[in-house]
């Protein structure tokens, strides 16, 4: 006595599919590597010439360290990451309170709100940071400006969808005892909102970090613009140098960061009032 | 045949969580291990199959044709080869739930299958039609193509002993497969796994002793890591307090006014759920 | 007999409590109020932050923004091309990270690979992540020149990076069970991997690969601007040579492409966890 197997369960079937589907996915790489004029050969290089690379990038100028002006210019790139955060999550926050369905003084604000967050958003920070470095200059402030600009469209959004999340019960127990908007917003959004708001200032300092550095390649000062400079003298040591610091502080900070987020967030009291 | 033989687990404190277990399991028998939790049941259990190693003892399998295996503090080759001969039922989700019934089942025989023909073939046909045969026992050749993430606690048990039984071992172990069921889907697969153990020996971890009491042919209750019971399934009201410990013999004995000596749960209990159970 | 005023000073004695600790939660609020202001002052000097340049700037900023209306439609057909280059650079190393990134995850994971391999993937994967795409694009384009293949290898590079670390993870959280309940059938490491692993994470594969080629969309348009190639290169020499109707173009098309991107990724991650792209 002997039982059918589903068609669809056949493992010979399951085995042409498998088979099927990584053929197809080695074909769509072929395919874009055609596209892109790329073969293979052309990612190994002639070995000599990486030897050659080699010995000028290594061993990095380590007597750059004992220079202050590396070290400016990581305050200076830290500087930029904090501000970034702090400015564009702050004003972020006041934003979202206008684009939230529940807490928005007209319909029109919010869409018009939304929409400004979203182009924020959505612009490529590359066409900003150019447009702000003819507009205020070569240097960090460029940076900071659009670090803010861009830390506002995308948390703008997310803080604007919690606020929206926030319990009903709560805001209609502030204004069933008469409270203005402002009171509602301030005894009955805020605590709920605080926890997440600081949690996520965390991680966008975390990510303002790290978008830095190609904001400063592009002439927004901190380490990246050394990077650059260096870069553009051809002084591969120096590259080396920045390179590994650039490295050393976006995991220490991560660290850091970690650790502050934690012990703030197991304090709620701190922030919730 | 199963040969258990002085097993001792010990925590680094020096406390024994398991001392010197000794049983023996032969064709025919349906063995269950009864203890209160933390009483060592799981941990002799999955010394036997070798998630645990035990810090002294020998466990031994025998087969028909005389071919012995070790699971006790062994290689991992040896470990391998001796668990193709135990079908493990255990208990909640140990089925991966991202594959269908039907590749569920078919896992079973893994142990026989060469790891390479496995990464480059996957299952042959073949053993797809045997691990239908083994999911019809369990009634649940209709479900072979579902996703197994998407059936119930009960459905999924029937699957794993359909896994089991395809794997063709010496010895069914299992390890609670009831707990988490309610009683007729409990009864269910009691009905299941009593007819197989006629042929193939079936060893279990229950925490039901009426249940055990229907269907299992032999009990050893375990209580703080020692043997305190070894004999038929149908067990007095007193040793089972013996077993459970003082404190929880109450939950078993809501009347204490019945003659001690007597067996409380005997198989005259729900006369009801004799006639088969479907679900 | 207990004075009246004892009394009512007993009664006050939890307000009180609460007030002191209300006064202290208002310190340490002050403190960290006091904290950040001063290193908001700080930083703003450092960042040469000033009033005065903001309003200048602004002043600059909306004329030149002026200029960038009515963007240059002509150039729109010549621009699909470098577009293309983007979006297909982004693909290409979306897919590279994720056939790479799976053997790199596995041997990232606590419970698949031996401590000191774990220690080492691990350690890899974060100096990877520590050091930005955009770096490791100027280091790529020391060796090969400028074009698509530093970029294409530090897109993958990156890619690989961000997935391993939350593939590794995500395989840390399978139910161990699962994995135990596969190795009893007598399977090897590798067949545990190939049937309980693999399955298990696929769809988080590709719902993390679906935001990998988001990010990679965006980065590629960066890295273009270095000296990859594709849109990021034309909005920035058309910035650089003051065209500013053209790079008006090139970024309506990139945010068109950043929405377009979005949509169809939303979409297909919707599909995925509703269990639609089963295997």
């Amino acid at each position: 006595m002997s039982i059918e197997v589903p068609a669809s369960a056949l493992p010979s079937r399951k085995l042409r599919l498998t088979i099927f589907y990584i053929l197809a996915i080695v074909t769509a790489l072929y395919l874009l590597f055609w596209f892109l004029d790329l073969s293979p050969s052309s990612v190994f290089v002639d070995f000599r010439f990486v030897n050659d690379l080699a010995h000028q990038l290594f061993p990095p100028n380590l007597a750059l360290f004992l220079k202050s002006a590396l070290f400016v210019s990581v305050i200076e790139t830290l500087s930029m990451a904090f501000l970034g955060t702090v400015g564009g999550g702050g004003i972020a926050l006041i934003f979202a309170f206008f684009a939230a369905t529940n807490t928005t003084p007209h319909p029109l604000v919010r869409l018009a709100v939304r929409t400004m967050l979203a182009m924020q958003r959505s612009i490529p920070q590359l066409i900003v940071i150019l447009v702000l470095l003819i507009a205020v200059g070569i240097g960090p402030f460029a940076g900071v400006l659009a670090l803010a600009i861009g830390s506002m469209g995308m948390y703008g959004k997310f803080f604007a969808d919690t606020i929206e999340q926030a319990d009903k019960a709560m805001l209609e127990s502030v204004q069933s005892v008469g409270g203005t908007r402002m009171q509602t917003i301030r005894y009955a959004v805020l605590p709920q909102v605080m926890p997440s708001f600081v949690a996520n200032l965390f991680y966008a300092f975390d990510h303002n970090l790290r978008a830095a550095i190609p904001l400063g390649i592009f002439g927004g000062g901190g380490i990246g613009f050394e990077l650059e400079f260096a870069r553009g003298l051809l002084h591969y040591k120096d590259v080396m140098a920045y390179t590994s610091l650039i490295v050393v502080m976006i995991t220490v900070m991560e660290r850091i960061s970690d650790w502050a987020r934690r012990s703030i967030i197991t304090q709620p009291q701190l922030i919730a009032k | 045949m199963l040969n258990v033989s002085k097993i001792v687990v010990r925590l680094p404190n020096g406390k024994r969580l398991v001392n010197d277990v000794s049983f023996t399991v032969g064709r025919g028998e349906f063995v269950s291990i009864l203890g209160s939790s933390g009483a060592g049941k799981s941990l002799t259990l999955r010394c036997i199959i070798g998630l645990t190693k035990p810090n002294e003892g020998e466990i031994t399998l025998t087969g028909p044709s005389g071919q012995s295996y070790r699971t006790a503090n062994v290689s991992a080759a040896e470990l391998r080869r001796a668990r193709r001969h135990i079908g493990l039922i255990f208990q909640g989700s140990n089925l991966v739930k991202r594959l269908t019934v039907l590749e569920n089942v078919m896992l079973g025989r893994l142990g026989h299958i060469n790891p390479v023909r496995s990464w480059l073939v996957g299952f042959k046909d073949s053993e797809a039609r045997e691990a239908m045969v083994a999911l019809d026992q369990v009634n649940m050749a209709a479900c072979a193509g579902r996703l197994t993430g998407s059936l119930s606690g009960g459905e999924m048990q029937r699957v794993s002993i359909a896994r089991a039984i395809h794997q063709r071992p010496l010895i069914y172990l299992a390890d609670e497969p009831i707990s988490s069921l309610d009683p007729r889907n409990a009864d269910a697969i009691m009905s299941i796994l009593q007819p197989l153990s006629r042929d193939t020996p079936v060893i279990g971890a229950f925490h039901q002793p009426a249940v055990v009491a229907r269907y299992c042919t032999r009990a050893i209750g375990i209580r703080m890591g020692t043997v305190v019971y070894d004999g038929p399934a149908q067990i007095s009201a007193r040793q089972l307090e013996h077993i459970y410990g003082e404190s929880s013999g109450e939950s078993f004995l809501p009347h204490r006014d019945l003659d001690p000596q007597l067996p409380f749960f005997g198989p005259d209990m729900q006369p009801s759920l004799r006639e088969g159970v479907t679900i | 007999m207990v004075s009246p005023s004892v009394m009512l000073f007993r009664q006050e004695l939890p307000f009180l409590e609460w007030r002191k600790g209300i006064a202290c939660q208002r310190w340490k609020q002050a403190a960290i109020a006091a904290v950040l202001l001063s290193l908001t002052a700080l930083t703003s000097w450092r960042c040469n932050v000033d009033v005065q340049s903001f309003i200048s700037g602004v002043d600059k900023g909306i004329p030149l923004l002026g200029l960038f209306f009515p963007p240059e439609w002509s150039r729109l057909v010549g621009m699909l091309q470098p577009l293309a280059v983007t979006v297909v650079l982004a693909m290409a190393a979306t897919i590279l990270g994720m056939c790479l990134s799976l053997p790199c995850a596995l041997a990232a994971s606590s419970n698949l690979a031996p401590p000191p391999l774990r220690l080492a993937m691990r350690s890899f994967i974060a100096l990877e992540r520590g050091l930005p795409e955009i770096v490791q694009l100027l280091l790529l384009i020391a060796i090969f020149g400028l074009g698509v293949v530093p970029g294409l290898i530090a897109l993958s590079i990156g890619s690989i990076g961000m997935l391993a670390k939350l593939l590794a993870d995500g395989i840390e959280e399978i139910e161990p069970s699962m994995l135990e309940s596969v190795a009893g059938t007598g399977a090897t490491r590798s067949q545990v991997i190939r049937y309980a692993v693999i399955p298990q994470i696929l769809p988080a594969l590709f719902a993390n690969g679906l935001f990998q080629f988001e990010f990679n969309v965006r980065t590629s348009i960066i890295l273009g601007a270095i000296g990859a190639g594709g849109i990021g290169y034309v909005m920035r020499t058309s910035m650089l040579s003051m065209d500013y109707s053209t790079a008006c173009m090139a970024t309506l098309l990139t945010l068109a492409l950043v929405f377009f991107t979005e949509r169809v990724s939303d979409f297909l991650r919707a599909r995925i966890l509703s269990g639609g792209l089963l295997r």
